[in-house]
C-alpha cells in the first residue's frame, strides 16, 4: 500500500518536471491584447540612409461581422535601416502585440526587385519565427504600399479581396501564378530552377487589382516580366489547369477554343555533345467557345490542326525568350540533375551555358471534340 | 441444548422490541409455537400455509412432512441462523425439538422498473428492481445456462445486507473472481446500502479517479457481460449492479451499438468519442489557443473571438473557469432538485445566465457556446460514472494549459493515457484495445 502510494506520488512528480521544463508557445497573453498583421509591404524608401519602407495592414477586430460587414483596417508606415528595425519601430506605433502568425501575404514593391536586396529581405522573412512560410509572396506595381492599403469595392470583412486570388478558393484564373515563402526560398536556393513571382497591378480608374503577369528572378540578372500570355504557357506547363482559352486568329477563320483537359509533359535530354534537348509534349482537348464564323462538324480535324499550330508557335516564342534571357522557371535544370549521376552531372555554370543553347522540341497534339453549337 | 432453551434464547434476542409475534397452536393433541416479524411477512400466506392446514391435519408427525414439503421450507442450521432469517420475512415454527423455517417473506419492491438511467431506443426498456431475488429471476430468465453460478455473501455489520455474485462458472475470468471474492471476504463496514457503496470498499487505491466497476441498471447488459467472463455484483435492496473487472471502453458503449447495423453502431460510437474528446479538451483548447497560440485559428476566427472579448474583464482562464463553475452548478442543482422545479433551474441559468453574462461583456460569446457544447457532449458519454470523471479530468487539463500553453496541454493528455495504462481493474488492464467482441471465443475465462 505505501509502496504504491510512493509510486503515485513519483508519478505525479515526473510530470511536474516535465511540464516544468516547457516553456509553452510563448507567454499567456489574451487575444484581444494582439493585433493581426494581415499583410507585409516593402518598398524601397526615398531616404538612402534608411532603404526599407515597412507597411503593415492590421486587422480590426469585430465582436460580430453581421452588425459592421464592411472591412476595416488600420496601417502602419515605418523606413529602417534593417526590416528589423523598421517593425521594431512599428511596434512601438501600436497599442497591442503586434501578431505575424495571421498574415498570408507579403507584397514586395517593384522598385525594392531592381534594388538587389533580396538576400536581406528573404533572410529577414524566413527568420523571424512568427511569419508563416506558408505565406504567397508578390511582387506589387507600382509600390508595395498602394497594393497594401487599397480595398476594393468587393472586400468583405476579414478576408482581403487580394487572398482571394492566391488561395485557389476565389477564382481559379489561369493568369495566375501562386508563389509560397518556402517555394520561393527553395527556388531561390536551387539551381537549375528560378523563382517567379506573381505580379499586382492596380486599376487605378475602377480601384480593383489586377493579377495576370509574373516576373522571373535569379540572383544576379536583372528580372524578368512575363506577359499575361507566356503566363498562361507557364502555368499550363507546371499546374494542372483545369480550363483556359486559346485564341485562334488565322486567314479566314477566328475562334477561341475552351480547352478542358490540358496534359503537358516535359523530358529533359542531353546527348554526348552536351547538346541539351528539351522535349515538350503537349495534349489539349476541348470544343469551341466562340466563333465568328459558321463552323462545321466535319472540319474538326482541321481546327484541331489549326489549334497545334497556333499553339506550338506560342510556345515557341515562350522557349525562345526563356532560353535568350537565360531563365528556367520550370526546373529543367533539376529534372536534368535528378536523372543524371552526381559524377556525370555538367557543373551549374555548365549547364547554363548549355541551357542557352539547347533544342526546344514541342510536340502538340489538339483534339477539339465538338464546335459548341447544336446542329 | 433442549428447545425450552432455545426459545428462551430467541425470546432474549427480540426482547426488547415489539416486532416479534409469537403465536402458539395448539389442538387435538397438536402443538407448535410461531415466531414471525409481523411486518415482513405475508398474512395471507401465513394463515393458508400454515395456519389452516395445522388444523386439518390429523397429528403432529403429519403436519411436519407437510412443512418439510413445502417448497418454501428452509432448514434452519443453527438457532443464530434462525434468528437472522426471522428478520428477513421466515417465520421460524418450533414442534417438540425440531425447528422449521418457512420462507413466507412480503416483498413490495419486487416491481421490475424501466430504465431510467440507460435509457434506450431499440432494445429492452426493463431495468433492475429493489429486490434482489427479482433480479436474480431476471438474470436467470435471460441466461439459460446451468453454469451461472450465484454466491451469496452477507456484509455490513450492522444492516446485514446481501450481496450476490453472479458469475458463469466456465467463462469467468478466474483470477478476477477470486480477487473479489478475496475482497469482499475483507470488506469491513459497519453499514452497507448500494452496490455503487461497493466501488469504493473493493478499490484498494485512495485516491481513485476513474471507477473501478461499471454501474448498470439494464439485465441485457448484466447478461451480455456475464457471457464475455465479467462477474456482476447485485446488493439487495438496490437497482443497481456493478459489472468488473471493466475496461475503460466498456464504459463507452450502450447496449444499442449491439442492436443497430454496422454504420449506424460505427456512426454512433465515432460521435460518442468526438463527443467525449470534446468535452476533455475544448476549455483546455480555448484557452490554450486564444491566450499562446492564436495562429491556430482561421483569421476570421481569430478576429471573431478577440473581438468578442473585447470588454471582458477577465483573462480567457479565468473566463472558462467561470462558466465551467455555473454549468457545474446547473448540473448538480438540476439533478438534486425535485422534477418540478428542475425544468425552471435549467432555464434561468442556462438561457437567462448565458445571455445575461454576455451582454453584461463577463464572458464573450464564443466562450458561452463553448460551454453549452462541453455540457452537451459531456451528456454523449453512455455511462454517468464515467461522465463524472471527465468532469475532473477537464478542469486538471485547463490548469496545466492555461500555464504551459497548448503543449501542456498535449503533455496533460498524453499524462491522462499513461494514468489510463497504469490502472487495472482487478487485474485486467484498464486501457485494454483489442476488441472485446473478437477476443471472446480465443480467450474464454480470460475475460
Amino acid at each position: 500500500m505505501l509502496k504504491k502510494r510512493n509510486k503515485i506520488k513519483q508519478f505525479f512528480l515526473l510530470i511536474i518536471l516535465i511540464l516544468s521544463v516547457l516553456s509553452g508557445c510563448g507567454e499567456f497573453k489574451d487575444i484581444d491584447k494582439d493585433v493581426f498583421v494581415s499583410m507585409i509591404g516593402i518598398d524601397l524608401s526615398d531616404d538612402p540612409e534608411k532603404p526599407y519602407k515597412v507597411t503593415l495592414k492590421l486587422y480590426v477586430p469585430t465582436s460580430s461581422f453581421k452588425q459592421s460587414p464592411k472591412p476595416e483596417y488600420t496601417y502602419l508606415t515605418q523606413n529602417g535601416k534593417t526590416l528589423t528595425e523598421a517593425i521594431r519601430i512599428l511596434e512601438t506605433h501600436s497599442d497591442k502585440e503586434v501578431d505575424f502568425g495571421h498574415s498570408k501575404l507579403i507584397v514586395i514593391g517593384e522598385e525594392l526587385l531592381n534594388a538587389n536586396k533580396s538576400k536581406e529581405i528573404m533572410d529577414f522573412l524566413l527568420r523571424r519565427p512568427d511569419i508563416q512560410m506558408i505565406s504567397w509572396l508578390a511582387i506589387g506595381r507600382p509600390s508595395a504600399e498602394e497594393i497594401v492599403k487599397l480595398v476594393p469595392q468587393s472586400e468583405t470583412a476579414a478576408y482581403p479581396a487580394l487572398f482571394n486570388y492566391f488561395d485557389h478558393n476565389g477564382t481559379d484564373s489561369p493568369y495566375i501564378v501562386t508563389t509560397y515563402l518556402f517555394d520561393f526560398r527553395r527556388k531561390m536556393l536551387e539551381s537549375g530552377i528560378d523563382p517567379i513571382l506573381p505580379l499586382i497591378e492596380i486599376n487605378k480608374e475602377e480601384e480593383h487589382f489586377e493579377v495576370n503577369k509574373s516576373i522571373v528572378l535569379d540572383h544576379d540578372k536583372k528580372p524578368h516580366e512575363l506577359s499575361s500570355l507566356d503566363t498562361l504557357i507557364f502555368n499550363m506547363l507546371t499546374r494542372n489547369l483545369d480550363v483556359t482559352d486559346l485564341v485562334i486568329d488565322e486567314d479566314n477563320q477566328h475562334f477561341i477554343a475552351k480547352i478542358d483537359n490540358i496534359n503537358s509533359t516535359y523530358k529533359v535530354k542531353v546527348d554526348a555533345q552536351q547538346q541539351i534537348k528539351l522535349n515538350i509534349d503537349i495534349e489539349l482537348f476541348g470544343y469551341i467557345s466562340e466563333s465568328k464564323n459558321t463552323m462545321s462538324n466535319q472540319q474538326l480535324p482541321q481546327y484541331s490542326e489549326m489549334v497545334e499550330a497556333e499553339t506550338k508557335e506560342k510556345f515557341s516564342d515562350f522557349f525562345t525568350k526563356m532560353l535568350n534571357a537565360g531563365y528556367d522557371p520550370i526546373g529543367f535544370g533539376v529534372a536534368y540533375k535528378s536523372n543524371t549521376l552526381h559524377n556525370k552531372r555538367m557543373s551549374p555554370s555548365e549547364w547554363d551555358e548549355a541551357y542557352k543553347n539547347s533544342k526546344v522540341n514541342i510536340k502538340v497534339m489538339a483534339g477539339i471534340k465538338s464546335t459548341g453549337s447544336i446542329q | 441444548m433442549s428447545s425450552e432453551e432455545i426459545l428462551l434464547w430467541i425470546r432474549k434476542q427480540f426482547e426488547n422490541t415489539t416486532e416479534l409475534t409469537q403465536k402458539t397452536l395448539d389442538y387435538d393433541n397438536k402443538y407448535a409455537l410461531l415466531f414471525y416479524v409481523k411486518s415482513l411477512i405475508d398474512q395471507e400466506l401465513l394463515q393458508k400455509l400454515i395456519i389452516k392446514p395445522f388444523f386439518e391435519m390429523a397429528n403432529e408427525n403429519q403436519f411436519k412432512a407437510y412443512l418439510i414439503a413445502l417448497p418454501q421450507f428452509q432448514k434452519a442450521e443453527s438457532k443464530e441462523q434462525a434468528v437472522l432469517e426471522v428478520t428477513n420475512g421466515h417465520t421460524l415454527i418450533v414442534i417438540q425439538h425440531d425447528l422449521y423455517l418457512i420462507d413466507l417473506q412480503l416483498a413490495t419492491n419486487n416491481q421490475v422498473s424501466t430504465t431510467s438511467v440507460e435509457t434506450t431506443i431499440h432494445g429492452s426498456n426493463i431495468a433492475l428492481s429493489e429486490n434482489l431475488m427479482t433480479n436474480i429471476n431476471l438474470i436467470r430468465s435471460y441466461y439459460h445456462q446451468a453454469s451461472l453460478s450465484i454466491e451469496y455473501f452477507t456484509k455490513g455489520e450492522v444492516n446485514q445486507q446481501k450481496i450476490a455474485i453472479i458469475y458463469d462458472k466456465e467463462h469467468v475470468n478466474k483470477k478476477a473472481l477470486e480477487i473479489i471474492k478475496q475482497k469482499l471476504q475483507q470488506l469491513d463496514q459497519q453499514v452497507i446500502s448500494a452496490s455503487t457503496e461497493l466501488n469504493n470498499y473493493l478499490n484498494d487505491k485512495r485516491f481513485s479517479l476513474f471507477p473501478q466497476m461499471l454501474m448498470t441498471e439494464r439485465p441485457d447488459r448484466i447478461v451480455y457481460n456475464i457471457a464475455g467472463g465479467k462477474i456482476a455484483l447485485i446488493l439487495d435492496g438496490n437497482a443497481q449492479s456493478l459489472i468488473a473487472p471493466a475496461v475503460f471502453f466498456d464504459f463507452m458503449t450502450t447496449m444499442e451499438d449491439n442492436y443497430h447495423t454496422l454504420f449506424i453502431s460505427l456512426f454512433v460510437r465515432i460521435l460518442r468519442y468526438a463527443g467525449l474528446f470534446v468535452s476533455i479538451l475544448l476549455p483546455g483548447l480555448y484557452v490554450g489557443i486564444t491566450s499562446f497560440a492564436p495562429e491556430v485559428f482561421r483569421t476570421e476566427l481569430a478576429l471573431t473571438v478577440a473581438g468578442s472579448r473585447i470588454g471582458v474583464p477577465f483573462s480567457s482562464f479565468v473566463e472558462v473557469l467561470f462558466m465551467l463553475f455555473f454549468m457545474e452548478l446547473l448540473l448538480e442543482a438540476s439533478i438534486r432538485l425535485p422534477k418540478v422545479v428542475s425544468a425552471t433551474a435549467t432555464t434561468v441559468g442556462g438561457l437567462i445566465l448565458g445571455t445575461a453574462v454576455t451582454e453584461a461583456a463577463l464572458a464573450s460569446n464564443i466562450m458561452v457556446i463553448i460551454v453549452s457544447a462541453v455540457a452537451i457532449s459531456t451528456f454523449v458519454i453512455p455511462v454517468n460514472e464515467l461522465a463524472f470523471t471527465i468532469r475532473i479530468v477537464r478542469l486538471i487539463l485547463l490548469l496545466i494549459t492555461s500555464v504551459f500553453g497548448l503543449a501542456g496541454l498535449t503533455l496533460g493528455l498524453y499524462g491522462l493515457i499513461m494514468y489510463l495504462v497504469y490502472l487495472d481493474s482487478f487485474g485486467e488492464p484498464y486501457l485494454r484495445l483489442f476488441n472485446y467482441q473478437k477476443a471472446k471465443k480465443s480467450s474464454e475465462g480470460q475475460a
